[in-house]
């Protein structure tokens, strides 16, 4: 087993069992120009994760962890959108509507796809996913169950949104979750800390959170064949 | 079949019963709800999540972990409005446990560790029963919003009424597509069960006053990231805010 310091206390994990799951660092959350940007969020928040979830991504493919990256969309004929979520609130641009990296959130536009900088490689898993969560409708349970993973490390975005569905769906089905606090990202700082401090609440309700820098710590003396 | 009979007497009908409906709630944020603009009570649900004595009781679980069980039962008097509004209306009305089999089958390992960590061990003995088991006394709901024949129970084994129970195939059974929610704690139970109805397609008000948390900031902040981009898990809204919006109508 490897141990990480983390709050609200260490956490243990053997990386065979352990996936690192990356979620929705989409061109339209993540880029200029995107439908993230065109709601009048700054996406700058959130391209700070990028660097740090970079060397985690890295490092995970050395150790050979499973890694599976998600990605939130619907289909073309949007035959899988709820019809609440795409009219709710009188929203400028819906789901489905042309933007400016393809159809918002429609499965096979560029804006859709996963960033240059973290891209999938083949043999990694990539979950399309309809809703916030990454389990419900989709086949990431599944994923996870043929791996035999009972560990995940997650990152992506945004926190309190699509992770912090994630992290509850998993926590709930008994995965124990740690979040890394630096490749999770908000547009909102105040929902960055609160996001984060819900999770590590109570003992660790949902999880774990720690810093990548400590994950790193323990996994690169493990690639070095050092016990770890 | 001939003529005769397709021309058969039909006995009167009677008068339509008036017939309830909800919205728009103005008051809510993000946005006046539902998006849809009203809703029959019919198929609006009023899912009453947790009211436990083991979250919200004297020598509950959330008692004996410290906490001050003010917080959690703040939100009792609205939610016993509401109860008699759904009621009055003809709402559905669902309660959900959270709690586990007397066997702990079905208690995942870390939940079990995390709870013995924080000196309360799911299972062990307490002053009210076995904590979060099913059937001891710290498992019941309070009486100040106890269930009445007829109402939906749901046993759930976690934070969300969705995962493992059968409150999806119930909610579809029933014809229902909007939610009011109330019950605690609305960071833990309360949002898990929101987003999973969300994901779902359920169009969902979180009542701001029928919930509440052991620390308020995180209800608070759990109430205003549900305002978010346009409202990214529904709405947020009150108990007079629904009352208020409630109509009557011949169907």
């Amino acid at each position: 087993m490897t141990t990480v310091e983390a709050d609200p206390g260490p956490f243990s994990f053997d990386p065979a069992t352990t996936a690192l799951v990356i979620i929705d660092m989409q061109r339209d959350f993540c880029e200029p120009g995107g439908f993230g940007e065109t709601l009048g969020n700054d996406v700058a928040q959130l391209r700070g994760v990028i660097p740090p979830l970079q060397e985690v991504l890295a490092t995970a493919r050395a150790v050979g962890m499973t890694i599976i990256h998600t990605r939130e969309g619907h289909e073309p004929d949007l035959s899988d959108c709820p019809p609440a979520k795409r009219n709710r609130g009188a929203p400028s641009l819906r789901i489905g509507d042309p933007g400016p990296k393809g159809r918002i959130l429609i499965r096979g536009e560029y804006g859709h796809d996963i960033i240059d900088e973290l891209a999938p490689r083949p043999g990694e898993p990539v979950v399309d996913k309809p809703g916030k969560g990454s389990f419900h409708g989709t086949r990431f349970g599944e994923e996870l169950a043929a791996r035999g993973i009972t560990s995940l490390i997650v990152t992506g975005v945004t926190t309190e949104v699509c992770v912090h569905t994630t992290v509850r769906e998993a926590n709930d089905r008994g995965y124990e979750c740690l979040v890394l606090s630096d490749c999770v990202g908000s547009y909102f700082p105040e929902f960055q800390r609160a996001g984060l401090a819900m999770i590590a609440a109570q003992g660790g309700i949902f999880g774990w959170v720690a810093p990548s820098r400590a994950l790193l710590a323990v996994l690169h003396p493990a690639l070095e064949g050092t016990p770890s | 079949m001939t003529s005769e009979a397709l021309v058969a007497p039909v006995p009167a009908a009677p008068p339509p019963e008036p017939v309830a409906r909800i919205g728009p709630v103005t008051a809510a944020r993000p946005y006046a709800w539902p998006y849809d603009g009203s809703v029959p009570a019919a198929r609006t649900a009023l899912v009453c999540i947790d009211w436990q004595v083991d979250f919200c009781g004297p020598g509950g679980y959330v008692d004996r972990m410290g906490y001050d069980i003010g917080l959690t039962r703040a939100g009792l008097g609205p939610t016993a409005r509401l109860l008699a509004h759904a009621r009055a209306t003809g709402m559905l009305v669902v309660h959900t446990r959270e709690g586990h089999a007397p066997d702990l089958s079905d208690l995942p390992a870390n939940k079990r560790w995390r709870s013995r960590q924080i000196g309360a061990e799911i299972g062990s003995a307490g002053p009210t029963g076995r904590i979060l088991v099913r059937g001891e006394p710290g498992w019941e709901i309070v009486p100040e919003v106890a269930p009445v024949a007829g109402e939906v129970l749901i046993d759930k084994p976690g934070k969300g009424a969705f995962y493992a129970t059968q409150l999806d195939l119930v909610l579809r059974s029933n014809g229902i597509t909007h939610l009011l929610l109330t019950g605690i704690t609305t960071d833990v139970c309360v949002h898990t069960t929101m987003r999973e109805a969300n994901d779902r397609g359920y169009e969902c008000l979180i009542l701001a006053d029928a919930t509440g948390a052991t620390d308020p900031s995180n209800h608070e902040a759990a109430l205003h990231m549900v305002t978010m981009q346009g409202g990214v898990f529904g709405a947020v809204g009150s108990t007079d805010g629904v009352v208020d919006a409630t109509t009557w109508s011949s169907p």
